[in-house]
């Protein structure tokens, strides 16, 4: 890749070849002032075909009668029927609930954990970095693996985590965790909460290290303990960082029901099914694509609506 | 007063150190025990006695998900979505992202932020008309339709992430190429890609990862064994046999091994990268 090649100014009289060089001809546009769009035109294209074109297209096919295996129903509009039909089901309303108690739940404990994780790495022990690598991985690792690295330690049969719990006379025999409709929801908490924890630890870690040590040195000076300077200093000083990372969190849990799809699919009874999961097993199993695109869209709403307070809140807070 | 802070140091120094050992602990304990497990034989995975440390050692679970379920299929299936994924985010994205780390025009902003807001689309909500519009296009039930797929949400991804490696690249030695007669092309090509090359290897490492991870649309706009993933075959397993966990907890290692040796290697750069385009967006 030789400078020569891309250069513009050669003051040569112009060939045939140099009117019809390609490299040549991309070196004098990227000269002119549209360079930018000219460079942002593929992605946007391609996401305009991937995500704005379909989102559209669920919207609308969430006023149509769509059932990929009823193809004598047709297709047509429908009006507002599945979104009355909606308001109507107990399963949604189940699920709306369940959807909060998933998010909100996991939020906490991850947030809480992935806190205390980034406290403690930030001290910069002798050793650390090690654990760090340790402590991160789990959030690399793929859904379907942690799925079934938990069901293994949890199973009723053979179970290490009961067979340890029963040891330790926490629990007279083992448990089936994921088949009572008491703790699946729980123990699914818990496999989440494993596996997303650290994406706080990654995030705050980040946001510490922007935090003036002078900030510290001072509290030192008036006095102020540990504690006094985590809720005085470090906890305000990480407030746009931890609003964006729940923000990006809460969207996680509420949109994508892979863990809880593999773990108990919802069930036993309706006790762990959540709304994306609704709108997947209703398109995927029962192929009511109409019913299922109305299901998403209220999901975004919702999703929207809490963004936008959430954001709302946290700037008001910071006036 | 100087004694008693470095003892409360001393304090908090040991709970850090108990902290971190203990969640380093159960980070890896769940891997360990899968590792365990896929090398246990039958008769030490189903027992009624639990067997922590095994003394017999079998490779037969990893030899009969190689040979008999499909396996290497499903990987290689796996590996050229991920690839098409990467090639089609470095291609793309590579130089949007270039644009909005060197430019300022009209509209960046809101571009910027369209960036960040289709990550909070449903995932539930594209992949059923992706669905469709797979179908209608030909491009359902193949390697290169799910790629396309994948870019829905990792393509934003890898821009936001890549600009923060391009911003922190110095202006000032595309500055001097300029002056030398370079085109901005050249430059860019010539000399800010070389020197933001780390992050560039990280940020399509990171999405690597994502796509080699997928599930949920995998499912979906997968139907055969002619474009099938590992995690959506894995999975199909549980159905298949009776829970059989040696070849899971096989299937499982083999499966997040590649990603554990990548993150081991480029962590430092890659965590650095997540974090510059989490915090500044």
């Amino acid at each position: 890749m030789s400078r020569t090649s891309y250069s513009a100014t050669s003051s040569a009289p112009l060939s045939v070849w140099d009117a019809i060089n390609p490299v040549r001809m991309l070196g004098e546009l990227s000269e002119t002032r549209y360079w930018m769009y000219v460079l942002l035109l593929p992605s946007a294209l391609l996401i305009t075909a991937v995500v704005l074109y379909p989102t559209l297209y669920g919207m609308q096919m969430s006023f149509r009668e769509m059932r990929l295996n009823r193809p004598d129903l047709g297709t047509d509009w429908v009006g507002s029927k599945h979104y009355a039909r909606m308001l109507a089901d107990p399963i949604f309303w189940v699920s709306l609930r369940n959807t909060a108690v998933w998010a909100t739940s996991s939020i906490v404990l991850e947030f809480v954990i992935g806190l205390i994780a980034a406290l403690a790495l930030n001290r910069n022990l002798p050793g650390t970095k090690m654990l760090a690598v340790v402590i991160l991985l789990p959030y690399f690792l793929p859904n379907v693996v942690a799925g079934h690295m938990w069901a293994l330690m949890l199973d009723p049969r053979l179970g290490v985590i009961n067979d340890v719990l029963v040891r330790l006379g926490w629990l007279d025999s083992y448990k089936a965790w994921f088949a009572d409709p008491a703790t699946a929801m729980a123990a699914a908490i818990v496999v989440e909460t494993w596996h997303s924890f650290p994406f706080f630890t990654l995030l705050i870690m980040a946001g510490l290290k922007s935090i003036p040590s002078d900030l510290y040195k001072a509290a030192d000076i008036d006095g102020a303990g540990p504690l006094a300077q985590l809720r005085l200093i470090t906890l305000p000083m990480l407030k746009t960082i931890i609003a964006a990372a729940v923000i990006l969190r809460v969207i996680g849990l509420v949109n994508s029901p892979d863990l809880l799809l593999i773990l108990t699919s919802g069930g036993p009874g309706r006790s762990t099914q959540v709304l994306s999961l609704y709108a997947f097993q209703m398109a995927y199993k029962d192929f009511n694509f109409g019913y299922a695109g109305a299901l998403s869209v209220v999901m975004f709403v919702l999703l929207m609506g809490f963004a936008y307070i959430y954001i709302r809140l946290a700037k008001v807070n910071q006036d | 007063m100087a004694q008693t802070r470095s003892g409360s140091k001393l304090i908090w120094d040991i709970a850090a150190y108990a902290v971190l050992i203990l969640l380093a602990f159960i980070c890896i304990f769940p891997i360990l025990w899968t590792l365990l497990t896929s090398v246990k034989v039958e008769e030490d995975i189903v027992t009624r006695e639990m067997v922590y440390l095994p003394t017999r050692f079998t490779f037969e679970w990893y030899v009969r998900l190689w040979n008999q379920s499909g396996y290497p299929a499903l990987v290689i299936n796996s590996l050229i979505t991920t690839s098409v994924t990467v090639l089609i985010c470095l291609l793309t994205g590579t130089i949007a992202s270039y644009a909005f780390a060197r430019f300022h025009f009209p509209g960046r902003t809101q571009l910027m932020l369209g960036y960040l807001v289709v990550r909070m689309f449903p995932a539930v909500l594209m992949i059923i008309p992706l669905f469709v519009v797979m179908q209608q296009v030909g491009l359902l039930d193949s390697s290169v339709g799910l790629a396309v797929a994948y870019t829905s949400f990792l393509l934003p991804l890898f821009v936001w992430m890549l600009k923060g490696f391009f911003d922190a690249a110095p202006k000032e030695l595309e500055s001097a190429a300029r002056i030398d007669g370079s085109t901005r092309i050249g430059a860019m090509l010539g000399i800010v890609i070389p020197i933001a090359r780390n992050g560039l290897v990280a940020t399509c490492l990171f999405v690597a990862i994502a796509a080699w991870n997928e599930y949920l649309f995998a499912l979906m706009l997968t139907t055969s064994q002619g474009s099938r993933t590992w995690p959506v075959g894995l999975q199909l397993m549980v159905g298949e046999f009776q829970l059989p966990w040696g070849m899971l907890a096989a299937g499982g290692m083999i499966s997040i091994l590649p990603v554990v040796v990548l993150f081991a290697i480029v962590q430092r750069v890659m965590v650095a990268g997540i974090t510059t385009g989490a915090v500044k967006g």
